[in-house]
């Protein structure tokens, strides 16, 4: 009996220990998501997609405060719809494909900021250059899953998207819309 | 005078012809500057412009044609033979057709091409053919083909107009000048 009191006590005070408030981790089904960046060509929207990439997430949609994003993209995978433009992103003066065939995305802290509209604060490393960027989002739970949907605009000068002559952004502009959808499911 | 008559074009008539014989040139310059111009913003500001003023070309071009259908035509001078009243029509046939054929086959590339474009800036330009890379390189060819048909369908349009009025010395390049005032 003497033995066994202990063993319970150190069972209650486990039971009653705060446990990491990390949340879930949840894997991308990439079948149900889709990273786009439009751009614009003399003011008319010049849509693009990032066909493979991937997202990581630890997430707890009622306590985001320990939860981390993290987003990796192939850059090489950019498909611009126009041939020509495919063709010609791939150099240095824009994603230097052969230089820097990977994006990242790390967040560094996420916060709610109201209903289930979120925001991830981190670096975006793309194209060798690192940025500080907000990604907002919101959260859908569904019965396989969630969704985070968001867009946010980004400079494309701020990362050396587009250099020399092309810097100029009364052709193409100075601004890209990056729009995604990701559909997750929790990791076992 | 608005209307034609049978001796002389109204000014509606006068001012599509002299527009769009500005315009036309203007397109042809932007056109090959655009296609040979090595790959810039400069280039792509080429073709911009030589997309809205084709797509203007176009819209002119429905105009005055209904214009021209509902005036009468003037007539060609006496004493012209036969085959050159079939040359002046089929002349002027060429024209009317290759101004539409041209901003056409432009706007058949644009859509195969899948490039985004606003008319100067403000309308969005919808697609008349689904994207196909084969379909654009095709029909890109049969526009330039097109484009260098109508240069030589142009020279000879200017050199009949000249070789009226300086060896015929007939009116028909003063009834499409502006009228001076009296």
């Amino acid at each position: 009996m003497k033995r066994i009191v202990p063993v319970l006590g150190l069972c209650g005070l486990l039971a009653f220990a705060p446990l990491p408030a990390q949340g879930a981790d949840w894997k991308m089904d990439p079948a149900g998501s889709k990273l786009e960046f439009i751009a614009t060509f003399e003011k008319a929207a010049a849509p693009g997609e990032f066909k493979e990439f991937d997202a990581r997430l630890r997430f707890d949609p009622d306590k985001p405060a320990g939860s981390r994003l993290e987003v990796t993209v192939k850059v090489t995978s950019a498909d611009m719809n126009v041939a020509d433009v495919n063709k010609e992103i791939r150099g240095k003066d824009w994603f230097d494909y052969a230089a820097f065939p990977q994006a990242e995305f790390r967040s560094t802290e996420l916060r709610r900021i109201e209903g289930n509209r979120y925001v991830a604060r981190g670096t975006l490393v793309l194209k060798g250059v690192k940025q500080p960027i907000e990604v907002p989002f919101s959260w859908t739970a569904s019965a396989d899953g969630a969704v985070m949907e968001g867009e946010l605009l980004l400079s494309r000068g701020a990362f050396g998207i587009g250099t020399g002559e092309w810097t100029a952004s009364d052709v193409i502009g100075a601004d890209v819309k990056v729009k995604f959808k990701v559909k997750l499911r929790k990791a076992r | 005078m608005l209307r034609n008559t049978p001796d002389s074009w109204g000014a509606p008539a006068k001012l599509f012809h002299w527009v769009m014989a500005a315009l036309i040139l203007a397109q042809i310059a932007l056109g090959v500057m655009a296609a040979n111009w090595r790959v810039s913003p400069t280039k792509l500001e080429l073709f911009f412009w030589h997309k809205s003023t084709g797509i203007l070309i176009l819209a002119l071009v429905a105009l005055r044609l209904a214009w021209r259908l509902a005036n009468p035509v003037p007539l060609l001078p006496s004493g012209m033979a036969a085959w050159e009243r079939a040359a002046a029509r089929l002349g002027h046939l060429f024209l009317y057709a290759l101004m539409i054929a041209l901003p056409v086959t432009g706007w058949i590339v644009n859509s195969a091409s899948n490039v985004p474009f606003r008319i100067f800036w403000l309308v969005p330009l919808p697609a008349i053919v689904a994207p196909d890379e084969p379909t654009a390189d095709f029909v890109a060819e049969v526009h330039g083909g097109l484009a260098a048909l109508l240069a030589l369908v142009l020279a000879a349009h200017i050199g009949a107009a000249l070789w009226h009025h300086f060896v015929k010395r007939d009116t028909v390049l003063e009834r499409m000048l502006p009228r001076r005032a009296p």
